[in-house]
């Protein structure tokens, strides 16, 4: 893991059950069950009746606690889709709502028009959700409950700026002004929003986007198509943390992050196919806003390795990704026989999670083995 | 030769199978390497721990560049651009040559690196196998040529120090470390193992490659000591009761001196017979050239008969 995993609720949702056997060949459309749209959802050995078709939105919701999905799926039902509002539980990830959506209450029901013409909200200034849109180049503040945009409510067109811009994803400040938005690599910064908006930086993404959160004034976490997570300063603007969550997996169809801006935590809902039953598999992960320490790298001399003079050993304290950790102590140890001497037998890791260890060789030729450790606590 | 210091038994893989390393650069925020690939960025550590990055973004080409921090050439714009200290990607925000496109003839690649001193406001351009053109940043003209007779492309081109960039090239290995500033000479030639991809860890001076094995291999920028010469005495005829200066020299395997090795010294008698003399110290250490030095004294007895003397360097 790479930030530093709290839990995860797996699977944090659930479809439809069909009900009775499912079918050993793919139903037709209408057949003496009546009126059956996708029908390979309900064919051996898949016996559900829904099944993930795009994660729309995907955010924390201050004014409830909670955090909310708005799922578009293909259903066996008619009209053959549906359109639903998921929550949990912000501190246990637990699904709250579950009979309603189970049940096609229609208070779980958003239509189609918030949730395909809607993408990527986010939390934002005032504790509202603003969203980007596939039916327009605006920015709107839009409702929790169906994503549909706020009548009277807060927006912006970014099409109408210099250079004009089209956006899928955004964060919203509008306190100091400013706006972080992106739609593939490359993360836009603008300020004076209100005035004359004015496009002052740009921040490069290590992969394409797949989403942006909001969690301050000043700073923003963004998840890549392939699990990386960063964060970063849009005020500066500066790239504050690349992490990644725990154990990215190939298979995943995406990575949909927010910021619990009550628990100071990130949550990761991770989109995974379907099991070979068609049950879902999609979950809830719960990441503490700090990178755990995973590995400690063999230490590495970078100084000659002459008899009788001192050599300079660096190794890393690293979370999966690669990132520093710090601050920790690494310890290091000769293994006996020990010829020559540690003179540093601790260090402390540097921001890059450097740990660095000075040996004293003897005077004749001889093999050694420095062992390193650190010791990390669970908060 | 370099000395290797290290080499890695983990490999650096890219995970696409039809991928391969087209660049290594040292990140000091990191204090780790940024491999490039065709389609992937890597993080990769000394001994060989390797964390994926990200995905490479088209249109975009590293290169060298004062002070460690890579730039990036965008040839669309025919602009430089700094990389973000803190993770190694192209900074768009900043531009390092407002006033002069970097032509595509110019500009670098993998087989044909080049360098960026923004602060010095210099271009450097590799013109032919042999010579580096150094252009002003600001118009774009060639202000100096340095010679360097590598007889090879540098595949790397990166910031050793002040003033100065190491050179290397992947297919034998050869190194030159080039004054571009002040002397705008080569101040330095040695070799590393031919590599795939390399750089230079411009924090602890160490050259450090990945092999066509995948291996990291790590090399200071000492010379791996080969060749120790017969001692010498500076003159020929050795005399009783007074100090006689001898030295010897210790080369490596392209007969480059060693500087800064422990020489053991050992005075040996003939056959059956005692040691004639006294040596003034048992160790002493090679200077700049290679040279380790010592001084014999003859017996004060008016012995006469034959000594031998054994050098040796233990590393």
């Amino acid at each position: 893991m790479s930030l530093w995993h709290i839990r995860t609720v797996s699977p944090c949702m659930e479809y439809i059950e069909l009900g009775r056997a499912c079918y050993t060949t793919t139903p037709p459309l209408w057949g003496p069950d009546g009126l059956i749209y996708n029908g390979h959802l309900i064919t051996c050995p898949r016996h559900y009746k829904q099944t993930t078709n795009d994660v729309a939105n995907f955010f924390y919701e201050p004014g409830n606690d909670r955090l909310i999905a708005h799922l578009l799926l293909n259903t066996t039902y008619w009209p053959g889709w549906d359109a639903r509002r998921y929550e949990f539980d912000a501190e246990t990830g637990k699904w709250l709502n579950r009979d309603s959506v189970l049940n096609r209450s229609s208070d779980s029901w958003i239509g189609i028009w918030g949730a395909a013409w809607t993408r990527d909200a986010t939390m934002g200034s005032f504790n509202k959700i603003y969203a980007c849109r596939n039916s327009e180049t605006a920015i709107r503040e839009i409702s929790w409950r169906s994503a549909e945009p706020v009548e009277g409510g807060w927006w912006v067109d970014p099409y109408t700026w210099n250079p004009k811009s089209i956006y899928s994803f955004a964060v919203v400040n509008r306190v100091d002004g400013l706006l972080a938005a992106a739609s593939s690599w490359t993360l836009d910064c603008w300020r004076n929003i209100g005035t004359t908006p004015e496009r002052f930086a740009q921040l490069r993404l290590p992969n394409v986007l797949n989403y942006l959160a909001y969690e301050s004034r000043r700073n923003c976490w963004g998840i890549t198509r392939d699990g990386i997570i960063v964060k970063a300063d849009y005020q500066i603007p500066r790239w504050e943390m690349t992490s990644q969550v725990q154990n990215p997996a190939a298979d995943a169809r995406g990575y949909y992050i927010t910021y619990d801006t009550k628990r100071k935590q990130a949550v990761v809902f991770r989109w995974l196919p379907d099991a070979a039953d068609g049950a879902c598999r999609s979950q809830l992960e719960f990441y503490y806003p700090v990178v755990k320490a995973t590995l400690l790298t063999q230490p590495v001399p970078v100084t000659s390795l002459k008899a009788g003079e001192r050599v300079m050993l660096v190794s890393h304290l690293v979370g999966d990704a690669g990132e520093g950790v710090t601050p920790y102590t690494v310890e290091g140890e000769l293994l006996p026989p020990a010829e020559g001497y540690l003179a540093t037998p601790v260090s402390g890791t540097e921001f890059n999670g450097r740990a660095c260890f000075i040996y004293q060789a003897p005077w004749q030729t001889c093999t050694e083995t420095l062992k390193v450790s650190a010791n990390i606590e669970e908060p | 030769m370099y000395e290797k210091v290290f080499e890695s038994t983990k490999l650096v893989t890219p995970d696409g199978s039809y991928d391969a390393w087209r660049h290594l650069f040292y990140l000091p925020a990191w204090d780790a390497f940024m491999a490039v690939g065709n389609s992937e960025y890597a993080r990769v550590f000394r001994d060989g721990t390797k964390a994926r990055f990200g995905v490479r973004s088209g249109g975009y080409e590293p290169l060298g560049r004062v002070r460690g921090v890579p730039a990036w050439w965008k040839p669309w714009t025919k602009r430089l651009h700094p990389a973000f200290e803190i993770n190694g990607l192209p900074d768009d925000n900043q531009v390092l040559n407002p006033a002069w496109e970097v032509e595509y003839g110019v500009g670098p690649s993998a087989t044909r690196q080049a360098f960026v001193d923004e602060a010095a406001r210099l271009y450097l351009h590799q013109a032919t196998m042999n010579r580096i053109d150094v252009y002003d940043l600001g118009v774009g003209q060639v202000l100096y040529q340095i010679t360097h007779n590598a007889g090879a492309w540098f595949t790397s081109v990166a910031w050793a120090d002040a003033g100065q960039v190491a050179c290397l090239v992947k297919s034998t290995g050869a190194v030159r470390i080039i004054d571009y500033l002040r002397g705008r000479v080569v101040v330095e030639a040695g070799r590393v193992d031919p590599f795939a991809v390399g750089a230079y860890d411009c924090r602890h001076h160490n050259f450090v490659t990945l092999g066509a094995d995948r291996k990291v291999r790590v090399y200071c920028r000492e010379t791996l000591p080969a060749n120790l010469s017969a001692p010498q005495f500076e003159q020929a005829q050795v005399r009783a009761l007074k100090a006689n200066a001898v030295r010897a020299r210790l080369t490596g395997q392209d007969g480059e001196p060693c500087a800064g090795w422990w020489v053991h010294w050992e005075l040996l008698g003939v056959g059956q017979g005692a040691a004639l003399g006294y040596l003034d110290r048992n160790v002493s250490k090679t200077d700049e050239d290679g040279w380790a030095g010592n001084l014999y004294y003859g017996p004060d007895d008016g012995a006469t008969g034959q000594s031998r003397l054994r050098v040796r360097v233990v590393y």
